[in-house]
This record gives C-alpha cells, structure tokens and sequence, in this order.
C-alpha cells in the first residue's frame, strides 16, 4: 500500500475500532476488506488494526484469522499462557484445550498435534465444551474450550509462524492500550489540582509519565525490529517487551490516576483489565524472557542483531 | 556507495587488516593505550577511504549516506578495535562544525579529525553548571584581538590529548540563561589554558578539569552567531544522545555474547538473561531506526532523549548482568581479562550521568513530548 492508501486504511480501521466491537467490528473488518489487506501487505494490516484495536479496548475475531489464515474462523488460541499448539490428534479425534473469542460458527478450527507435524483440523462445535469466561476482563468476550471431538482435517498448519504473528499482533494491542493509558493519565495530570497547581508540574508525576512513554516506545522499537527481522525469536521478544511495558503503563498511569483511575467511572481499569489477558495470551512476558534465557544459557549464543 | 556493498567492503577490508589494525595493548589499556589505537584505527580506515564516506565532500569526506559511516563505527566497535564511547565524539563534534562552523574553518579542521591527526573535546559542563546547562558562566569577551575566555569547565572528556575544543561560553549578561550564550572553537594550545586529569572510578583520566585565563581566541572562531551558543549545544546533543551511540548496541552484543561463553554454570539467572537481551535488541532496533531518520535528512530533536534512555539502561542492564556471572573476576581479578570487564562495569555506571543525567532526559520527555507544561 502506498501512503495515501495506508492512512485511508488507518483512518476507516480507526472508525470502526473506535465504533464497533466484537460480532460488529467483525461485520466491519469484512465490509472494509481487511482479509485482503492482510494479502496485501501483512504488516500494515496487522500492526494498524492491532494498535486500534488496543487503544479503543475493542476486541475482534482478527487474531483467529491470523492463527489460521482462514478469515471469519473461530480458531481455538492456545491455553492461557501456553504457546503450544491447543489441539492433539489421535486417529479421527482430537483433544482440544484452549481458547476461543466470539464464538459464531458451528465449526471450530483447531491446530493440532499430529506426530511430528502440526495440522488445522475443524470440529463441529457442538462437540466440545465452551464455558463463557467472566474473568478480569468479561468484556473481551472469552469462552474457555475443552473436550475431545470429531476431526476432519482441513490442511498443514505452520504453527511457529502463526504463532508468531499472532505475538507481533498482541504485542501492537498491547502499545496500543498504552498509549490511550498514557493519554488518559496525562489528561488527568494536567487537569487536576493539588497544591494550587495542576500535579503535572510535579517532578514525580512527570518521571511516571516520561516512564510510560520510554517502556512503549521501545517496545514499538522492538516491534518494528521483529517485523524486519522475521524471525519467530525476535517475535516473542517483542511480545515480551511490549507485555511489560503495558505492565510499566498500568503501574504508573494508574498511580498517577489515583483514586479515579481506581473506580469504574475512570475508563482506566478496562485497560488495566485488558492487558492483564493480552500478556498471559501467547506467552506472558514473564515465561517468554525466562524461556528466552534458558535458550540463550543452554546454546550460549546470541541471535545476530538486526543489520543496519 | 550502497549500503550493502559499503558492509562487505569494510567487512573484507577489515579481516585482510586485522593484524595492522589489532590494539598493541591486552584488555582496557591505559588511557594512552586506547587514544593511541583510537587515532590507529582512524588514521587506517580514513586513509584506505572508509573513515570518508558518510561525511560530506566540503569536508574532506566522499559524500554518501551517513549510513556507511554508521556501518564503520559498529564494524571497528564489534571487532573490539576501539572503545564505543571516545568513537563516539566524532559523531557529535564534526557534525556541529560542519553545521555552525564557516566552510573555511570546517574544510580545514574536520579532515584532522577524522583522520585521527586530532583530538577535540566538548567545554560545556561546568563546576556550578551541571545539568541546568543555561547557567553557565565561562565568560567571553570582546576585545579589539578576538574573544577573551575566562572561567572553569569540569568533565572535560579528552581535554588532555585535544587539540581544539568546542567551548560554550557567556557573551550576555549573567542573568542572561540560555540567549547570552556563544560557541566558540579554540585551539588548546592557546596560552592561558591549563588542564587536570581528574582519575574517575574506573581507574583512567578520561576527564578533565579546563582553566581559561585572558584566553584570546580569533572572532572566525565563532560556531554561528554571537548569542547562538543555545541553538548550537540543542543541536549537538541530539547527536552525542543518539547517533553518537548506535556503535554500543553492537560493542554490547560482543560483550554479552562473550560473557555467555564466560559465565560459570548456573551464575547466571535465566530471566535476567532474557531480559537483558530483550533490552539490547529493543535498543538496537530504536537506535537502527533513528540512524534511518537522519539518513533521511530528519532533523533529530527531543526524542532522542528516550534514544539516551534507552541506551544507558541497556549498558547498565548488560554490566549489571556481568557482575552477576563473572563476579570473581570483577571483584577480585588482576589480570587484564578481568581488569577489562571490571573498567566497563564501572565506567557503566556513568551512563546515567554524562551527556545529561537520566533525570534530565525524563524532564525532556515530560516537557517537550508529552506536553506537560513547566515544572513546579
């Protein structure tokens, strides 16, 4: 996409984003094209919808189309903080533990185990067990999946790949709902009065936010590293480093919120909400640097850097 | 010259060299040491034309992106040819001559520089002015000969072994703050200068302490205008913040590599390790993408302050990680090997401190990106 195709893009995702969740930003994705832009140019398509997405703390079944490759799937994601594939085939059945969000069809795709090999395998629904999950973010629309059921197999499955795209797109969610965080504690800074004066004039305030703002964009700089590099490496990396940031930003701008950053009429704990499931869902920061440094310690030898 | 041809140039140029280019001297070295096989390398890579490229042709240099001489400055740093940070002031120091200098003066000066026939060193840092830059006080006045110099400057890196110095000076009024300062370009061996190594922590007189009495320097010596010397130092500090440092990403990389070889089994966490190469390919991923924008003619500015950030946590992260996984050779080891890995540890610690504290970095990023006004 050339730049003016990419800000009509940017500007039509923002619109919807900003209008539409769930079912209905789905129905949007698809009136805008965003499948082929995916097609397209991979990387504009999920890097901007991601980050919208994330500051409108909208959710979308996009990260199902990535896990896949088959739009408007209801893909099972794998079990909360797990990276493995959620499904194992034996014979015509598979065994499937993991997660869904906005479940549609009567057909769920499933990547599965086949001996050495990954497969997508497709299960009707009725089949396994969904439980709708409230949890700490019952907005975003969760349905717990087990069981074991019937499965016809649909085609190969590249799972380190999809895996990995699906890091870069949470890890953009992730900068995403950290820059409105950011916004949001900013606005409050400026606003609100202590001491005769708005407490943004405060050095302590101002370290936090200035903080916040480091922990994002290197975290951006991480992602855009990986989006150059390919590697599945530098991926989880980057979804590591923007898991947590997005920790760094709910820890500050809620400080700086205070007392209404800590209620349900500030939007805030939304965000704080939705970060906490974002980093647990392929791989939280914390398993994917210590899974990184066992790598690192056992083979005792760095990846290359990114050339210049 | 492209990119791509420019690397594997350099990078053959640089092994079938290796033995001319190698330091004559095991682990840190002395202070002489390293500014010797600094002006080594320079003089090497300048004269077989790739210490010219990236630099513009009025200045002696061939022209090109300023990529190649970004590429330069990472190959001689990750083959541990030269320490990152005296490769570094080139990197800030020419540009701004290049930038406020008249072109006589910076046709005739910068190719020394780059050739390694000279040293120059940053007078800005003063005993009563540290991180509030605009309070300087070394005074220049006019007189019928040129400037008269008067005053102190502190945390002089270099001053000892400089030839010329880029002096930040007050020409207006003392209350005058940041529009009565003036950029003045001085020959060290002028008379009425007197410099003191001053040993830091680490064990070498990296710094120094710079007296001016009744200096005299000629009025051609003045970067840009008189009252201009605010505009001169936001310009250069971008650079030494940024540009200056993209070499250290990969002088790290070598060295966390090397302390992976090194460290004993289980010294080292597996989190921490994670994380702290987390840290160094973010940084080297931001600091990748601020070389794009000034290749791409971007003027650079307050954002470099999160480039700066970002650097000096990595360093100390990588440092900090090293004296985790080699802690007997950093406390107790005397043989060069470990006197090296005990200097970097130590002079890591300063990351946070020169080239603005990371305090001052946070106050730029609160007032000048995030908007939030004057402080308390």
């Amino acid at each position: 996409m050339d730049s003016a195709d990419l800000e009509l893009f940017e500007r039509s995702l923002r619109h919807a984003t900003e209008r539409h969740t769930g079912s209905e930003l789905d129905a949007a994705l698809t009136e805008l094209g965003w499948s082929e832009a995916l097609l397209e140019d991979r990387r504009a398509a999920v890097s901007i919808l991601f980050e919208l997405q994330g500051r409108a703390n909208a959710t979308s079944s996009a990260v199902c189309t990535l896990l896949t490759t088959t739009p408007g799937a209801d893909a099972v994601l794998p079990a909360l903080g797990s990276c493995t594939p959620p499904g194992e085939l034996n014979g015509d059945r598979v065994a499937v533990r993991g997660l869904a969000v906005g479940l549609r069809g009567a057909e769920l795709l499933v990547v599965a185990r086949k001996g050495d090999k990954d497969v997508v395998v497709a299960v009707p629904a009725t089949e396994l067990t969904a439980r709708p999950v409230e949890g700490v973010d019952p907005e975003l629309g969760l349905a717990e999946i087990t069981g074991t059921g019937a499965a016809v197999e649909v085609g190969p499955a590249d799972w380190s790949a999809s895996v990995a795209t699906c890091q870069l797109a949470l890890g953009h969610e992730l900068v995403g709902a950290s820059r409105r965080m950011l916004e949001l504690a900013r606005e409050h800074a400026l606003e609100r009065i202590q001491f005769g004066r708005p407490i943004a004039a405060f050095q302590a305030v101002r370290h936090r936010l200035a903080e916040t703002l480091v922990a994002i964009e290197t975290a951006d700089a991480m992602l855009d590293g990986a989006w150059l590099d390919q590697s599945p490496q530098s991926a989880a990396m980057a979804k590591a480093v923007a898991g947590r940031g997005a920790r760094t930003a709910s820890r500050h701008c809620q400080q700086v919120l205070a007392g209404i950053g800590f209620t349900t009429e500030h939007p805030l704990h939304r965000y704080i909400r939705r970060v906490l499931v974002l980093d647990e869902l392929f791989g939280s920061a914390r398993t994917l640097t210590k899974d990184l440094g066992t790598e690192l310690l056992r083979t005792r030898k760095l990846p290359p850097l990114l050339p210049l | 010259m492209e990119l791509d041809e420019f690397r594997t140039s350099v990078d053959e140029w640089l092994a079938a060299h290796a033995d001319e280019l190698a330091p004559e001297h095991a682990g840190h070295g002395t202070m002489d040491q390293q500014m010797a096989q600094l002006n080594k390398v320079k003089r090497l890579t300048f004269d077989a034309g790739w210490g010219r490229w990236g630099w513009p042709e009025r200045v002696g240099g061939l022209g090109g992106s300023t990529l190649l001489r970004a590429y330069l400055g990472e190959a001689v740093c990750s083959r541990s040819l030269v320490e990152p940070g005296l490769y570094s002031m080139t990197e800030f120091l020419a540009p701004t001559m290049i930038g406020y200098g008249t072109p006589e003066l910076a046709a005739t000066m910068v190719p020394p520089l780059l050739r390694g026939d000279e040293t120059w060193c940053q007078g800005f840092s003063e005993p009563g002015t540290g991180s509030n830059l605009a309070s300087l006080a070394c005074r220049a006045t006019r007189t019928d000969d040129g400037w008269t110099v008067t005053g102190q400057k502190v945390w002089t890196s270099l001053a000892q072994f400089s030839q010329r110095c880029v002096l930040l000076t007050r020409t207006g009024t003392p209350k005058s703050a940041h529009r009565g300062l003036t950029a003045l370009f001085v020959d060290m061996d002028t008379p009425g200068i007197t410099i003191r190594p001053i040993v830091a922590m680490h064990g070498t007189e990296e710094f120094c302490e710079v007296f001016f009495d009744d200096v005299l320097v000629p009025f051609d010596r003045t970067l840009g205008e008189e009252g201009q010397g605010w505009a001169v130092a936001m310009d250069l500090l971008p650079f030494e913040r940024s540009t200056a440092l993209w070499q250290k990403a990969a002088h790290l990389h070598l060295r966390l590599q090397e302390l992976l070889q090194a460290a004993p089994s289980g010294a080292l966490d597996p989190g921490r390790v994670g994380e702290v190469t987390q840290l160094l390919y973010a940084f080297r991923a931001r600091s990748r993408a601020t070389q794009h924008r000034m290749a791409a003619g971007e003027r650079l500015g307050p954002e470099t302050s999160i480039d700066k950030v970002l650097v000096a946590s990595t360093e100390q992260a990588v440092y900090d990680l090293v004296s985790e996984g080699l802690a007997s050779e950093v406390v107790l080891g005397d043989d060069p090997v470990s006197a090296g890995w005990r200097a970097e540890f130590l002079y890591s610690r300063a990351a946070t401190i020169y080239g603005g504290s990371a305090e001052i970095q946070r106050n730029i990023i609160a007032r000048r990106l995030l908007d939030l006004g004057s402080e308390a």
